[in-house]
């Protein structure tokens, strides 16, 4: 008796446990659809979505939604949980992991969904639909749009004589050497996170200096995949961010720093220390409410040219396993709609609802570049993932700002690395 | 197990007729109960390891033998053969990796813990402090970085590191020692070291409670013989402690050998394996390849290669603490 009521225990124990697996998928409750909405921003970034939210569940009593946070950024963890059942209804995405994430074992294609009850504008007029449309088949629609504007603190560079925020790299390479210079090193002419590790916010400007000067790291040609630079040029490249270091234009201590907004970059910015860096709007909001100076920002040296700079931003997924895709559906609309970015302070994917938002007077440098900024989508789809290339580039460069290594022969091990990737 | 026999015995229902019969019968089957019943007893515990570390290990070595990338399903691998241990060993970054490993990551940091350690456990042991009644008081400092979480040991030692604004240059700037601030984690000559600081931090106040409770158990009378000797405190440390500890001190440091070899968070949260690849670890290098490189298989590859390799350490390590056990009793 004894031993079948342990036995009893014990099943009902593991049934309970693995019933818990699935929890964190909406269900439906005395006629009312519950569904979890998971994003990635950090909280404090996020009030005004919630805030949307919170209106969505007011005037929709029926469907009601849960914002769930989940810092940083994690696909892998979506991907885990879809595969095995479970998982939110609607996922948050960065552009560039649409691609890592467009299976049908993970999100649910929309191309049914938009054509039974349509976008309030049409999908064409999204930013970025080709990092969210694989192989003719729609995986998510594309929600926010950002970029990396040029970050400065103009005091500064009133003191030092610099009258223009710099329009070519050649001009940003003068004028940090010149701030460097004139305060005997006391001053930072641009700062810029320059670690190794496969996240470092180097990756930005390495390939909008090499946009910029028409050259790609990885490009498609036909059905062959190919690296789109030069040893040659590529070492020019690396030369160009390494002397950043090597006249004092930068700090050293950048070399150890992963994130563009570290406390060290934020900080140097505010109290004076660092001219310039660049930020995402995001980023730049957090930095100039924390600072005393005022900060503003420009387009990035080359960033009102076409293809120069990164278009950024997250779209929204519904998962494939969510038991209401018509009411997820729903609320996507409405997370593309004019309405959300009333309160929700981030730059829309809808090209409508971009001319549309007030936009404050030190962000104009994102205004004014975003309509020149192309997707990373141009690095995707090679057998070499976007994160790998990142990695080995970013890898690369930090050993010769280390000085492990020389520029020619980073650049040769770059493309030796992207050729031996992207051909499988 | 008479006990036991007659337990089972006594709560058997006699099936059987004949009663000399049914008695053998009954004896029998008590017996195979009783010799079941120890498995019985062992099977949840068994279970629960299997499900906890049996099984992982079988299928990561299978995953070693696949292609699947963290976005797929454990369905949708394809048979990689041995592909994934030839570009381990074939890639150029291993074995810098396996060196770093072997003697930055571990072989450094062990000596300077253990030397360190030993020092500290003797201080903290002396009649010195008892004295001054701050013996107390020292043993809690000393666990002080044991209890800070490794992630915000890190961040902290990352801020005072700092060439610029970090605390320390600032100090030494400001004593005269440099002309400027050295970017600890920026540069190859100095990056080892300061990552090596940071794990001896925190992790030698593991080595010095082992150690101490060590020190305790080494009769005083002995020491009172030394003494009476006229043996010195520097003889007495060589010739009574040492001697004394030498089981302790072996356990300790495979112990620290084993913990630290497999160690991620201190090289990735410092460094990020950099500048360049200039501090890449095996642990490192797995995370890189499974999911950066999105290649599960590649990664399981390097995890079976560092597993074995502690393996030997382990053995060691159950036969050094088999030894102690032995010496003890």
């Amino acid at each position: 008796m004894k031993k079948s009521v342990i036995a009893t225990a014990v099943a009902v124990g593991i049934v309970v446990s693995l019933g818990g697996c699935s929890a964190s998928s909406g269900g439906s409750e005395g006629g009312t659809v519950e569904l979890v909405f998971r994003q990635f921003d950090p909280a404090n970034q996020v009030e005004g979505l919630q805030t949307a939210i919170d209106t969505w569940n007011a005037d929709n009593p029926d469907i009601q939604v849960t914002l769930e946070t989940l810092s940083p950024d994690n696909p892998q963890q979506f991907a885990r949980e879809a595969n095995s059942g479970s998982g939110p209804d609607i996922q948050q995405m960065g552009y560039a992991n649409v691609a890592l994430l467009a299976n049908p074992n993970i999100l649910l294609p929309l191309d049914d969904l938009m054509a039974s009850d349509p976008l309030d504008q049409a999908y064409d007029d999204f930013l970025a639909t080709d990092m969210t449309t694989i192989d003719d088949t729609t995986w998510g629609i594309p929600w926010t749009a950002d970029t990396m504007a040029l970050v400065y603190n103009p005091a500064v560079l009133d003191e030092y004589g610099i009258d223009e925020t710099p329009s070519t790299w050649e001009d940003l390479a003068d004028a940090a050497q010149t701030i460097s210079d004139d305060s005997d090193g006391v001053v930072q002419g641009f700062c810029f996170a320059a670690s190794s590790a496969p996240t470092s916010a180097q990756w930005f400007p390495i390939n909008y200096y090499l946009w910029d000067h028409g050259w790609n790291l990885v490009e498609q040609d036909g059905d062959e995949w190919t690296t789109g630079v030069s040893s040659s040029d590529l070492a020019s490249t690396i030369d160009y961010f390494s002397e950043m270091f090597s006249s004092g234009a930068s700090s050293t201590s950048n070399i150890a720093i992963a994130d563009y907004a570290d406390p060290q970059i934020a900080g140097a910015l505010s109290d004076g220390s660092c001219a310039m860096s660049y930020e995402p709007p995001q980023s730049f909001r957090a930095i100039e409410s924390a600072s005393d100076a005022e900060l503003m920002t420009a387009p990035m040296p080359g960033g009102l040219t076409d293809g120069s700079t990164h278009l950024g931003g997250r779209a929204l997924g519904i998962n494939r396993n969510t038991e209401h895709p018509e009411e997820a559906w729903e609320v996507v609309k409405y997370l593309t709609s004019a309405t959300t970015f009333e309160t929700y302070q981030q730059y829309p994917a809808s090209k409508a609802t971009l001319t549309d938002i007030d936009v404050p007077e030190s962000e104009v440098g994102y205004t004014e570049q975003l309509p020149h900024s192309v997707a990373f989508g141009k690095y995707i789809g090679s057998d070499m993932p976007l994160a790998t290339i990142q990695q080995l580039v970013v890898q690369q460069f930090s050993a010769v700002y280390s000085g492990q290594s020389d520029s020619q022969t980073a650049a040769e091990a770059i493309l030796a690395g992207i050729e031996s990737g992207i051909g499988g | 197990m008479t006990v036991e026999l007659d337990m089972v015995t006594d709560s058997a229902p006699a099936r059987s007729v004949d009663p000399r019969r049914g008695r053998r019968s009954e004896r029998n089957g008590g017996r195979r109960a009783a010799r079941r019943e120890p498995y019985l007893l062992m099977f949840p515990a068994l279970l629960v390891m299997a499900a906890l570390f049996l099984f992982p290990a079988v299928y990561n070595t299978v995953l070693a033998f696949q292609e699947l990338t963290p976005y797929q399903s454990p369905g949708d691998a394809t048979w990689a053969g041995g592909d994934n241990f030839v570009a381990l060993f074939t890639n150029p970054a291993t074995g810098s990796a396996a060196f770093n490993t072997a003697f930055w990551l571990t072989g450094v940091t062990v000596v300077v813990r253990l030397v360190f350690g030993l020092a500290l456990a003797v201080v903290l042991q002396s009649a010195i402090l008892e004295r001054w009644r701050v013996r107390g008081l020292a043993r809690t400092l000393v666990l002080v970085p044991w209890m800070v979480p490794p992630v915000v040991a890190v961040a902290a030692w990352r801020w005072m590191l700092d060439g610029n604004t970090g605390v320390i240059n600032q100090t030494l700037v400001s004593l005269g020692l440099l002309d400027q601030g050295v970017p600890f984690l920026a540069q190859t000559s100095t990056v080892w070291f300061a990552v090596d600081a940071i794990i001896v931090w925190r992790e030698l106040p593991f080595v010095v409670i082992v150690l101490m409770a060590g020190l305790q158990s080494i009769p005083k009378e002995q020491y009172e013989a030394a003494q009476l000797d006229s043996a010195g405190r520097w003889q007495q440390f060589l010739n009574v402690t040492l001697p004394n500890l030498r089981p302790v001190i072996t356990v300790v440091i495979l112990m620290t050998v084993i913990a630290t070899f497999n160690n991620f968070v201190y090289v990735w949260l410092a460094t990020g394996g950099g500048p360049g690849t200039y501090t890449q670890v095996l642990a490192t290098q797995l995370y890189s390849t499974a999911f950066i490189g999105n290649d599960l298989g590649g990664g399981a590859a390097i995890g079976i290669v560092m597993t074995a390799v502690m393996a030997v350490f382990a053995v060691v390590y159950l036969r050094a603490s088999n030894t102690v056990g032995k010496d003890e009793r």
